[in-house]
């Protein structure tokens, strides 16, 4: 009696359980739907000359706010550009001297 | 002569075995022994248990590869949006200093925000780590994310964990959010 209880809670309690956790999503494009949005607008506010582009974070950064970069760039320039040119900067070595 | 002496010390050891065997059972049983998360390991279990751990992984570990890219900032994003889902209610991020499972777990999940102190050489933490995520550790809050996770995904959040510690809060928002900016725009 008491072992056809247990094979009840056993049997109620897995599928609950791979429910429970499937809603927790494993795979990234899940999360997709509820995902969260990069707030930019910080970025736009740095110091260009106290960004480090070689650095990976900052390059992952701007991977992720790239559209917004873009609109708020409005230049005549396409991305390329900029991003060689800044490119020089870093292998010169030399942080972007701005005239005060 | 020697041979009985001997022969009775034997005899002597194995039932002052036998009696400590039989204390620890005894021990075992009687339910004093606490097991409540708030209550707080002697110095010497605690010693145990810690340097057991800390040998336990650094043997497991010992033989894996440390791939070579794994400062990329592809790798920076991935693991660090699974960061942000899996591993913030227990392990934190900047501007967060506590949590219930920061708080109430025990072993308390170390704050991965703050640089881990003395591990000097970044290839034999990078192991030490991938090891613990992969397997977890048993009898702490500390899952094994090997089952539902490839090797490469496991190795994106190490990658990302390198740089934790010097993230702000607004850069660690930045990275770790899985929508992107692009989505508003079709
Ligand atoms: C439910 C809480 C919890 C969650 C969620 C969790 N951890 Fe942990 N983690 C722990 C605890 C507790 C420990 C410490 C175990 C110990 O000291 O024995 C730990 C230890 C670790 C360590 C070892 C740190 C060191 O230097 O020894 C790493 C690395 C780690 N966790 C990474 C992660 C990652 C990555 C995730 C997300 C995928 C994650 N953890 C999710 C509770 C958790």
């Amino acid at each position: 009696m008491k072992r056809k209880v247990l094979c009840w809670q056993v049997s109620l309690a897995v599928p609950t359980l791979l429910l429970g956790f499937s809603a927790q999503a494993h795979e990234p494009e899940k999360h997709m739907k509820e995902a969260e949005k990069p707030e930019c607008a910080a970025m736009k506010t740095m110091d260009p000359s106290k960004m480090d582009r070689d650095d990976p974070v900052m390059q992952a950064m701007m991977q992720k706010c790239k559209e917004e970069m873009h609109q708020e760039e409005a230049g005549p320039e396409d991305s390329h550009a900029d991003h060689s040119r800044h490119h020089d900067n870093g292998n010169a070595n030399s942080p972007v001297e701005h005239e005060e | 002569m020697p041979s009985t002496k001997f022969l009775s010390c034997i005899k002597c050891l194995a039932v002052a075995s036998g009696v400590a065997v039989a204390a620890g059972v005894a021990f075992i049983y009687s339910g004093f022994y606490p097991v409540g998360a708030d209550d707080r390991h002697t110095a010497l279990t605690f010693w145990a248990l810690e340097t057991l751990r800390e040998r336990s992984i650094a043997r497991a570990s010992a033989g894996i590869e440390v791939p070579k890219n794994l400062s990329t900032p592809e790798r920076l994003l991935a693991g660090g949006a699974d960061y942000n889902d899996m591993c913030v209610s227990c392990h934190l991020k900047p501007g967060k200093t506590e949590s219930d499972f920061a708080l109430g777990l025990y072993p308390a999940p170390p704050n991965l925000t703050q640089a881990a102190p003395g591990h000097g050489d970044p290839e034999a933490q990078s192991r030490h780590r991938f090891w613990t995520i992969k397997h977890g550790i048993k009898a702490s809050g500390m899952p094994a994310w090997g089952a539902g996770h490839d090797d490469e995904r496991i190795w994106n959040m190490v990658a990302f964990l390198r740089r934790l510690p010097d993230l702000s809060p607004g850069q660690y928002q930045v990275l770790t959010a899985r929508g992107s900016t692009d989505s508003d725009h079709h």
